[in-house]
């Protein structure tokens, strides 16, 4: 029990210790701001891609002049109308716009059925390949959402963009569990293998050694002052987020907490058994870049997973930071609790008993 | 025996094949203050780690205040300070705090600013330790070794590299601390800082204790083997005329 209220003087000793250290407040609070209102601008506010196009309406029945509208409607494309064929092939081959949508004389012409059809007409580069088949694929759900809504009502023709948005995620939300999880990776071990290793050579890890006190107590403290240290840092993220990227928190704020608590304490073990076994930060530095880096490459921080060969993919599961960016993803954009990380908490765990055991039998005091 | 409050016996330590303490055996009497001399790499610092519980003892038995070393090492910090030979401390973190920590460290509630005003640092408190002169360092590192109020306190070169005024202060620090009934073994290779401090001194070199005695006999037997001065002895030396030109005030 003394050997406790000890861990909490020294928890106390190393937090004001932390928050005197400009340096270490920078990486630590305003790094990963800056990372987040950097990808945040760049991923956050337009979610779906918009295309300069000219349209040509060449029949101007009552249907196609309703497709152009909706069109304009939607915010898919920024249309420009008024363009002569030609005028638009030119803008086409200065990239000016993205491609042209040509609907033919005869289009949306009523039928025998009754039923207005016809054919749309797209133009785009042919350099271009891959912008032009997003655009296609824009353009045919587009039709695609037409048809299947269609039914004479007053207003057939809406655009519904629904059919775009892939499932519940924006870039955005993904961007900041990413983040999150690299902050807390970052905090968790390379806070240690510079500032640990610091104070080992310095000899001050060996001043304290001349004390009763064992390797158990200076790295529980130390880890309680790193999960001090990263709630703060994670809440300035989530309340940027709220402020500037209008986040929209699904989750609730017991669970992630209590996630973000759990994932700290098991990367801070990484960073503690690197920073306790190594003699300075000579040793420390490059074996903390083995461990992080493929982690980070890996658990679909800033790569999706799913993009990633299927083998490779059931190796990253069991990479510790996997389930942590994978957890904190589904509290804050699928709204799921703690209780529904049954998977995640179960490898996070077992690291965390690995680790930790690691840690407490390689520590050196110098 | 009962005022004996420590005792090694066959105190032996290797490093690989080569064997750096080699049967090291004395006793320190309660109270007293106990010198090992000897030149560097002689086996000093090495020794004194053992007794402290920094380092595994390879042979030998180390008893001090009835607790066993080897197998109680905890038990041994508890009652001992230290200051190591190249102490260092956590930088951002004040005298005060720092003293503080220690403190929590052994349990106890310390009184931070009565260890500073024991070692004439009272004013600097709030200072971290990189403000420190030297001597003012090795002052804090003496203040940071009384916070669990030991029964022997150990001091591993503690004039290494001060200047004549700071080392002076240092002495009458160390023999305050005697008077105050704790029992102090210190290191040094200088002789004249031996012979003003230490009741007794133990001479190492090579691993080995080749002397043992208080300083008087240890000089009156030299002379009965017939030694001479080579020189005639001055009535003062250098060090008198520089304390004499440049006053005993610290320096810092």
């Amino acid at each position: 029990m003394r050997d406790i209220r000890t861990v909490w003087e020294l928890t106390k000793a190393f937090t004001r210790r932390y928050f005197r250290d400009k340096v270490a407040l920078f990486f630590t609070f305003l790094f990963p701001l800056i990372f987040l209102l950097v990808f945040g601008t760049i991923f956050g506010r337009n979610d779906t891609p918009r295309f300069d196009v000219v349209i040509i309406n060449s029949a101007q029945t009552q249907f196609s002049n309703q497709f152009v509208d909706g069109l304009k409607e939607g915010d898919i494309f920024k249309l420009q109308e008024n363009v002569t064929f030609d005028q638009a092939k030119e803008k086409l081959g200065r990239s000016e716009i993205d491609g042209i949508i040509e609907l033919p004389s005869g289009f949306g012409e009523i039928d025998q059925s009754g039923v207005p059809n016809g054919v749309v007409i797209t133009y785009y580069d042919e350099g271009d390949e891959q912008l032009a088949a997003t655009f296609q694929a824009v353009l045919q759900s587009t039709l695609d959402g037409i048809n299947s809504q269609f039914v004479q009502t007053e207003a057939p023709f809406t655009l519904e963009t629904r059919t775009l948005q892939t499932a519940n995620l924006t870039r955005f939300d993904y961007t900041l569990a990413g983040l999150i999880g690299f902050s807390i990776l970052s905090l968790g071990i390379f806070s240690m293998s510079e500032g640990f290793t610091g104070d080992k050579k310095a000899g001050s890890l060996r001043r304290m050694q001349v004390a009763p006190i064992r390797p158990w107590q200076i790295i529980s403290a130390t880890a309680l002052n790193r999960i001090f240290v990263g709630l703060i840092s994670v809440a300035l993220m989530f309340v940027t987020a709220l402020v500037f990227f209008k986040f929209n928190m699904r989750g609730d704020y017991l669970s992630f907490i209590t996630f973000v608590i759990i994932s700290t304490a098991c990367l801070f073990g990484f960073g503690m058994a690197i920073a306790g076994w190594a003699k300075d930060a000579n040793q420390a530095a490059p074996l903390s870049n083995l461990v992080s880096f493929p982690m980070m490459f890996l658990s679909g921080v800033f790569f999706p997973v799913f993009l990633m060969p299927l083998w490779l993919q059931k190796v990253t599961q069991f990479i510790p930071l996997t389930p942590v960016v994978e957890g904190l993803r589904r509290i804050l954009t699928e709204g799921q609790t703690i209780f529904d990380l049954g998977p995640q908490l179960l490898v996070i765990g077992i690291w965390t008993v690995v680790i930790y055991v690691i840690a407490f039998k390689t520590f050196r005091w110098e | 025996m009962s005022d004996t409050i420590l005792s090694v016996q066959n105190l032996k330590k290797r490093y690989g094949n080569k064997t750096v303490v080699k049967g090291v055996s004395f006793e320190v009497k309660k109270g007293e203050v106990f010198g090992i001399l000897g030149p560097n790499g002689a086996g000093k610092t090495t020794t004194l780690e053992m007794i402290e519980a920094l380092r595994p003892i390879d042979g030998g038995v180390v008893t001090l205040d009835g607790i066993d070393v080897k197998t109680q090492p905890h038990k041994v910090k508890q009652v001992i300070g230290v200051q190591l030979q190249s102490s260092s401390f956590f930088d951002k973190l004040t005298l005060r705090e720092l003293l503080r920590m220690f403190g929590s460290m052994y349990h106890q509630r310390v009184h931070p600013d009565t260890l500073l005003k024991d070692v004439n640092l009272h004013d600097k408190a709030k200072a971290y330790v990189d403000t420190l002169s030297g001597g003012q360092k090795q002052r804090f590192s003496v203040a940071s070794a009384l916070v669990n109020k030991p029964k022997v306190l150990f001091l591993d070169e503690p004039t290494t590299g001060l200047d004549p005024q700071a080392r002076r202060n240092l002495w009458e620090l160390v023999q305050s601390i005697r008077e105050k009934g704790i029992t102090v073994v210190l290191t040094s290779h200088y002789m004249e800082e031996a012979q003003l401090l230490c009741d007794r001194v133990a001479i190492m070199d090579n691993g080995k204790i080749i002397a043992l005695d208080t300083p008087e006999h240890l000089i009156k037997a030299l002379l009965k083997r017939g030694f001479k001065k080579s020189r005639k002895v001055e009535q003062a030396d250098l060090e008198d005329v520089f304390i004499d030109l440049t006053g005993k005030d610290l320096r810092e």
